[in-house]
C-alpha cells in the first residue's frame, strides 16, 4: 500500500462525527433563527467548513457575508467546485489576515467558468499562505458521501493514474475482490456545513431544485448545518411530497430564510448569475494578485458587507434594478406561471 | 456551404470539437468551449447528442441559451434526468459516458492534461507559480469516461514534454496497458483539438499524432509550436475552414454575448 501523505482527519474523525450525532438533539423543533446568531453559535475558530453549491450556483453567500463580519480563524474550507463562496472568504483574509483567516483548503476547483478565473485563490495559493489539498469534483463529492454513510472511506476510480493522488491522502489499494488496483479517499466529516437552498420548513427539511449538487451529503456527513432558504414554508406544504425532501430536518441545525441569499450567484426558480457584479468584484482582486493596492477591494467591503447590519442591507446596496433584472434572465431559463 | 474567411482560432476550435462528438452518443461535458461545441453539434449533424453535466443534468434540449456554468439552470431545463454530482460521476463510473470533453492548460504527448498548477512540482506544490483552478471534474471524465476529447490552445509553452502537475490522467507513461494497470477504466484520449489542427494518439506507443492542419498551418508550423516530437499520420490532410453558417450559428444562435468564444482575431 502506498501512503502518500500523513494521514490525519482535518475535520471530525469518523468516530468523532458519530459520537457528535448520537450526542445532538435531534427532535422537531423550530429552527429560525437570525443569521447572526446561527453563524455566531455554529462555526468556531478551527473548524472544517463544508460548503454547498457549485461554483457560483446556490453558493451560500449570505452566510459568507455573516463569517467576514464577525471574523474566522484557522478554518479549513472543504468544497467539490466553487466561485464567489471562497472568493469573499479569501478576499477577507487578504485585506485582514487577522481578523479573517483560512488554514487549509480541500477542493476540487475554484474559479468561474464563464466568468473567469479565481484572483483570491491565486492570491493565497502563490503566496503560500494556506495548505492545499487537490481532488476531483467525484473525490470531494464522494468524500462527503462516505461522511454521510458512516464510514471512514470510499473507493473511487479518478485519484488513479496523475498527481493528485500523490499530493492528497488518497491511498492506492488492491482491489480485495478484483486484485486490480484501485483509490481509497478519505471521508470528510465537516464540523459545520454552509449552504442555500431553495425552500425550507421551520424544522430544517430542504427542497433543493435544479442541481443537487453535493449539499445533502455535505449536510448528512456535517455534524452541525446552517441551512440558509429563498423560501420558508409551512412543515405541511414543504413535505406534501416527502420524496421531495433533499435534506431531512435531523441534519439541519439552523434555518433562515435569506431570499437571494446566493447572489451574485445563482438560485434555480428564482434567480440567475449577476455576471457584471461578479466580474466586477474579481476585478477588484485581480491587480493586487501582482502586488497592486487593496483600495477598491477595501472600499467594496467597506461599503457592501462591514458597512451594512446583514444581508438585508447588501441587497438594498446592490438595487432593486439588478434584483430585478437576474430574476428577469432566470424567468426565461425556466419559465412558471406565478 | 460556403467557407468562412473570417473566423477566429476559438470558432474554429468548437467547430472541430463539434464534428468529432457523434450522433446519439453520451457525451460528458465540461465548462467552457466543450459546452459550446456540443451545442454546435447538436444544431448541426447530431440532434440526438445527449450531453451529460456533471451538476447532474443528463439529457437536456438546451434552448434557453448559452449554460455560463455546467451547474446553470440552463442545462436543467428539459433535462431527463437530473440529481447531483456523485450521480453525474457514478453514470461515468459505471461506463454509461462515451465521450469526456475536456480542456486543460498544458498537455503532453500522452495526452495528460494538467490544470492545477504551473511551478516546481513537487517541491513547490504548495506555492506554485501559477496556481490554476484545479481539477473540477476533468480528472474524473479521464480516468472513467470510455473516450475523452481534449481542447488546448496550441503553442510550446502548453505542448510540453512533461505537465507541471498531471491533473487528468491521459496514457499515462504510454506503455500498453499502462491505463488499465494504474486501475482506471476507458481508453482514454482519443483526440486533441487544438489552436492548430487535430491530433489522434498512434495505437501502440499512445503518442499525440497530426492527422489535420486547419488552414493556414502545416505540418512545420504545427511541429514548431509544439514542446515535443509530433508524430504525423501518413494520412494527414487539411481540415476545412468553418462554413459561412457554422460561424453565424456560434456567433449568433450559441454564444453571442462572448461568454466562451472570445471574438479576438485570428
Amino acid at each position: 500500500m502506498e501512503n502518500n501523505a500523513n494521514m490525519f482527519w482535518t475535520g471530525l474523525s469518523p468516530d468523532e462525527a458519530r459520537e457528535a450525532l448520537v450526542n445532538k438533539d435531534k427532535s422537531m423543533r423550530d429552527k429560525r433563527m437570525s443569521l447572526k446568531d446561527a453563524v455566531s453559535k455554529f462555526i468556531n475558530d478551527g473548524d472544517n467548513v463544508g460548503i454547498g453549491g457549485f461554483v457560483d450556483v446556490r453558493q451560500p453567500i449570505a452566510t459568507c457575508h455573516e463569517m467576514i463580519r464577525q471574523g474566522f480563524k484557522d478554518l479549513t474550507l472543504s468544497f467539490q467546485s466553487a466561485g464567489m463562496a471562497p472568493e469573499y472568504l479569501g478576499a477577507a483574509m487578504i485585506l485582514n489576515p487577522e481578523k479573517c483567516n483560512i488554514k487549509r483548503i480541500e477542493l476540487a476547483y475554484w474559479a468561474h467558468e464563464g466568468f473567469g478565473l479565481a484572483p483570491g485563490w491565486r492570491y493565497l495559493a502563490e503566496r503560500g499562505l494556506i495548505d492545499i489539498e487537490d481532488w476531483s469534483n467525484y473525490n470531494m463529492s464522494a468524500r462527503f458521501k462516505a461522511g454521510s454513510m458512516g464510514l471512514p472511506f470510499i473507493p473511487t476510480r479518478s485519484p488513479l493514474g496523475g498527481d493528485i493522488k500523490d499530493t492528497s491522502r488518497t491511498k492506492i489499494i488492491d482491489c480485495p475482490f478484483t486484485g486490480r488496483k484501485i483509490g481509497v479517499i478519505p471521508a470528510s466529516n465537516p464540523n459545520v456545513s454552509v449552504l442555500h437552498v431553495q425552500a425550507a420548513d421551520k424544522f430544517g427539511n430542504c427542497i433543493i431544485r435544479g442541481t443537487d449538487c453535493t449539499c445533502a451529503e455535505i449536510a448528512m456527513a456535517s455534524a452541525h448545518t446552517i441551512v440558509t432558504c429563498e423560501q420558508l414554508v409551512s412543515h405541511e406544504l414543504l413535505c406534501s411530497n416527502p420524496k421531495d425532501v433533499m435534506i431531512p430536518f435531523a441534519a439541519v441545525d439552523a434555518v433562515v430564510e435569506v431570499p437571494y441569499g446566493a447572489y451574485p450567484g445563482a438560485c434555480r426558480r428564482h434567480y440567475w448569475f449577476d455576471g457584471d457584479h461578479i466580474r466586477n468584484f474579481l476585478g477588484l482582486i485581480a491587480p493586487i494578485v501582482k502586488g497592486g493596492p487593496t483600495d477598491a477591494l477595501k472600499a467594496y467591503f467597506d461599503e457592501y458587507i462591514y458597512g451594512v447590519e446583514n444581508f438585508e442591507g447588501f441587497l438594498q446596496k446592490v438595487g432593486v434594478k439588478d434584483l430585478l433584472a437576474v430574476k428577469a434572465l432566470e424567468m426565461q431559463n425556466c419559465e412558471r406561471l406565478a | 456551404m460556403t467557407a468562412s474567411t473570417d473566423y477566429t482560432a476559438q470558432e474554429i476550435i468548437v467547430v472541430a470539437g463539434s464534428k468529432i462528438l457523434e450522433d446519439n452518443k453520451i457525451v460528458f461535458v465540461g465548462t467552457g468551449l466543450p459546452m459550446v461545441a456540443a451545442l454546435l453539434a447538436n444544431r448541426t449533424h447530431a440532434p440526438g447528442l445527449i450531453p451529460v453535466f456533471e451538476a447532474g443534468a443528463v439529457g437536456p434540449p438546451l434552448r434557453h441559451g448559452l449554460p455560463v456554468s455546467v451547474g446553470d439552470s440552463r442545462t436543467f431545463t428539459g433535462a431527463s434526468y437530473v440529481k447531483g454530482l456523485n450521480a453525474a460521476f457514478e453514470l461515468t463510473q459505471r461506463g454509461f459516458a462515451d465521450f469526456g470533453f475536456i480542456g486543460g492548460a498544458e498537455v503532453d504527448m500522452y495526452g495528460n492534461l494538467n490544470s492545477t498548477m504551473m511551478g516546481d512540482y513537487p517541491d513547490g506544490y504548495q506555492t506554485p507559480k501559477v496556481r490554476l483552478p484545479g481539477s473540477g471534474g476533468a480528472s474524473d471524465m479521464a480516468a472513467s469516461c470510455e473516450r475523452t476529447i481534449l481542447i488546448v490552445p496550441h503553442d510550446k509553452k502548453k505542448f510540453n514534454q512533461q505537465v507541471s502537475y498531471m491533473t487528468s490522467p491521459g496514457h499515462l507513461d504510454g506503455s500498453p496497458g499502462a491505463r488499465q494497470k494504474a486501475g482506471m477504466q476507458g481508453k482514454g484520449p482519443y483526440r486533441v483539438i487544438t489552436t492548430k489542427g487535430i491530433c489522434d494518439f498512434e495505437e501502440g506507443s499512445n503518442r499525440m499524432r497530426l492527422i489535420h492542419t486547419y488552414p493556414g498551418e502545416t505540418v512545420e508550423s504545427i511541429q514548431e509550436a509544439t514542446g515535443f516530437e509530433l508524430l504525423v499520420s501518413p494520412d494527414v490532410s487539411e481540415f476545412p475552414a468553418p462554413t459561412v453558417e457554422e460561424i453565424r450559428l456560434i456567433r449568433e444562435e450559441i454564444d453571442p454575448n462572448g461568454v466562451f468564444v472570445k471574438r479576438v482575431a485570428k
